[in-house]
This record gives C-alpha cells, structure tokens and sequence, in this order.
C-alpha cells in the first residue's frame, strides 16, 4: 500500500503559522488601540462653523447665560440653537454692519435657519434629555468641558456608553448643587463626593438604568 | 413601580384599524410597496385579526360548524405585544436585545439586536416582527417621523412598546414635580384614536385603576393563557 505523503506546499503552513502568532496579538492589541482613541470616539471634533461664533467671547468674556441662547435646555430633551432672532437682539445694535454676521442677516430676512454643523452628535439609536440633566445636578461642563474657552466648540468628552454609565452607577462623582448648574468655574468646597451624596439624597436622585430610558 | 398593562374591550372593537393606523405613525412604521406586501413582509405592531363567526382566523384551523340559518357575523381581534410577564422571547435572546424592564414593559434595544429572529419563532402571539426592507417614506411625509422612536434599520426585530417613548416623557414630567405618575398620563397611541374607547391602559398593581377593575371581571380572559407566559393584555369577552 502507497505510503500518505503530505502535498509539498504542506511545508509553508509552518511559516504561516509562526507569522500568524507574531502578528496576531500586536493584531489585536491594534485593534484595541484605535477602537478605544480619542480619534475614533471623536474627543477633539471641532469642525468650522458657518458663522464664526465664539463661545469664548459670548459666555466667558461677556458671561453671558447659556440658558440665553439654549432656551428649552431645562424644558425639553433638546438644548435648542437658538433663532436667528435671539443673536438679533444684541447685534441688530452691535456689530450691525460686520461681514461675519452677515449669514445670520440673511437668515432672519429669509426664515431660513443657518446650517449649524453638530458638534455633540450621539448616534440615532439612542436617546438623551437635557431637561431631566439640568434639573437633577449635572452641570453643563461635566458633558461640555469649558464652553466659557472655546472659540470653536470642541467635544472634550467620549459620549460613549462606558462614559455615560460611569456617571449613571456613581452619580455622587459628578453631581452639583441646582444653583451652580450652568456655572463652568465651579468647585467643590472640600470633597466632591460629600457633595455630591449631599445633592442626590436631597433630590431623591436615582439614575436610570432601564433599557428604554436611553434606547428605544 | 407600576406595572403597565392594557384591556381591550371586544364588544366594543368594531375592527375600524385606527387603531393600526395610529400605531404606525407614532412608531414610524413606513408605508410598504404592494410587492412587500404580497409577500407578507408589511409590519404592523398593532395588528387586526379578522374571523368570521364559527369559521376561525385566516389561515388557522377551521373548527367544525354547524349550517347556521343566519349570516355568519365577524369578529376581531386587536393584537398587540402581549407584554407577557415571563416572555417567551426574552428567554431565547442571545444577545440580550430583548428584556421585561421593571415597570413590566418587554423593550427591544435594535442597536444590540443580531436579527437571528429566534425570538419572532418563539413568541406564540406572532407579535415580534422582523424588518425585511429598509424604511422608505415619501419625501413628504419625512418631516412627520417622530423624533422620540428610532427610525430602525433592515435586519432587526421589532415590536410593541406600549409607546414607552411616552412613559418617558410623562415619568420626566411627574419626577420634575417631584410626584409619583399618575394614572392616565401614559398612554399609547392606540388607545388615543380609538373611537369606541375600547381600549384601557394604566396601572394594573393599583386596584383602583379602570383597567385593573376591567382585568379583574368575569369577562376577561387572556390569550393562550395555558401556556403560562402572563400576558399584560386582558381581553373582555363579548358575550358569556
């Protein structure tokens, strides 16, 4: 009986597999790697705006409110941009013959909204509200970062699920009282979690973990 | 903790479908092409079952009858998902996508669903529905989709909710209160249409709710209520 010879091309499996165990782990370390950078979760994303609207100026220099602007942030799920009609109120005196505002002349002359890019944008399948953040403790920095510094609005946080639980299980690390909510230079006197225990039990706050209150 | 559950009131259900209709477009459910519906594929969460009298579903088995005299009337049956207290489907998930929260809601998370449709084939009311077609709606209709339920994608299942979207924003409202919710602030979209007001919905832990009082009558019944899934949804006889 003929003896089984193995085919000769047989003889490279040996190498593939030595090559298969080097680059696999750095493989998987990679993967990883740019799965979990702040590139990928978009920490950073600061794209141009059609009206060069400072932060910096509006809310830091000037400090002004962000519930001027953002009027439903504390009604409704949505923090409203606001209308065109809002940033006339102040510049229909300041800066009325300036080039840059000029999007925002057309846009109240015509109704038509000015085409924002969405920084903060979470993906469809899930679903955040403001009004019931604002009005259980959560500052606007603890998302935003310092608004008040931004020429050109940045997301300084991941908005990754890991991220919103970590607050979710242990609230108390982030929580500020009601009346320092929209302030982006607060700290805590002494430790963040007296404080933070202090807001929720005075508040009754439990966060939510159920599945339909974020995916629906 | 309430726990949400539905009567429907079969002496009153004349089988108009407003109630479908209403479903659809709070859940942005698209119009179908009539190819998608020859070939069974149209979804309706809230679905109208049709029976002649004596003569039994479409499509299920005709149970014997005797030669009335009289014209056979019809029947109808509204279905929903059956929010079942130990559901069927729940338990066959692989991937988690589907659970019973606490307020007693089956919820269905379609970023996390595989669409592997074990649980459409282990649901006995049929009330899981797999999406065959990417939603398409004509361009005038876009600016109608309700921005409170996501827009689901081909390859999922979905279902019934009870609009858990307005549980949402009626639990909002009544914690900004400060106040438990209350009885008639969360209420699914079907029941808002129905001209009859066949259907109740609340509380069915709170003895003084009218759907607890209606689940509790003597007319009440369940749908295969041998198999011991615990549906939330009561039916009321129409004659006994």
């Amino acid at each position: 009986m003929e003896q089984f010879h193995f085919p000769r091309w047989t003889n490279k499996l040996k190498q593939a597999l030595g090559a298969g165990l080097l680059f696999g782990p750095v493989y998987i370390v990679l993967i990883f790697w740019f799965g979990a950078s702040p590139k990928t979760l978009a920490v950073g994303y600061s794209p141009e705006q059609p009206v060069p609207f400072s932060h910096a100026r509006h809310a830091g220099e000037l400090g002004m409110d962000c519930r001027y602007c953002h009027t439903t942030v504390e009604k409704a799920a949505r923090a409203a941009i606001p209308h065109t009609s809002i940033c006339m109120n102040c510049h229909k005196q300041i800066l009325n013959e300036d080039q840059r505002l000029q999007p925002v002349r057309d846009s109240l002359a015509s109704g038509k909204p000015i085409r924002w890019v969405r920084v903060h944008d979470l993906p469809d399948y899930v679903f955040f509200d403001h009004s019931a953040h604002v009005n259980r403790g959560v500052g606007c920095k603890t998302c935003h970062g310092r608004v008040d510094q931004m020429d050109q609005v940045a997301q300084k946080e991941t908005l990754a699920m890991g991220w919103c639980l970590a607050c979710h299980r242990n609230p108390e690390l982030f929580l500020r009282p009601m009346d320092k909510i929209v302030s982006m230079t607060w700290e805590p006197e002494g430790d963040q979690v007296d404080v933070g225990r202090e807001v929720q039990q005075a508040h009754n706050i439990q966060p939510s973990e159920s599945r339909s209150t974020c995916h629906r | 903790m309430p726990r949400w559950g539905m009567t429907i009131d079969l002496s009153k259900c004349t089988g108009c479908a407003s109630c479908m209709v209403a479903c659809k477009v709070e859940n942005n459910l698209p119009i179908q092409k009539p190819e998608v519906i020859l070939q069974s594929r149209d979804i309706s969460w809230m679905e109208i079952l049709p029976m002649k009298e004596g003569e039994g579903f479409e499509g299920g088995h005709a149970e014997e009858h005797s030669d009335h005299e009289e014209p056979s009337r019809m029947r109808y049956l509204p279905r929903p998902c059956m929010h079942c207290d130990d559901p069927p489907c729940v338990k066959v998930c692989p991937v988690y996508a589907t659970t019973l929260d606490k307020d007693g809601i089956v919820s269905q998370i379609y970023d996390r669903c595989i669409g592997c449709r074990y649980c459409t084939n282990n649901c006995p009311y049929t009330a899981k529905l797999f999406v065959w077609n990417t939603p398409e709606w004509p361009d005038e209709m876009m600016a109608g989709i309700n921005p409170d339920v996501s827009v689901r994608p081909k390859g999922v299942v979905e279902k019934c909710t009870f609009c858990h979207h307005r549980l949402q924003r009626a639990s909002e409202q009544a914690k900004a209160e400060g106040r438990p919710i209350k009885d008639g602030e969360f209420l699914p979209a079907c029941l808002e249409v129905c001209p009859t007001q066949a259907i109740l919905f609340g509380d069915l832990d709170d003895p003084s709710t009218p759907v607890a009082r209606a689940a509790a009558s003597p007319r009440a019944f369940r749908e295969l209520e041998d198999l011991g899934t615990k549906p939330k949804v009561f039916y009321l006889k129409e004659d006994y």
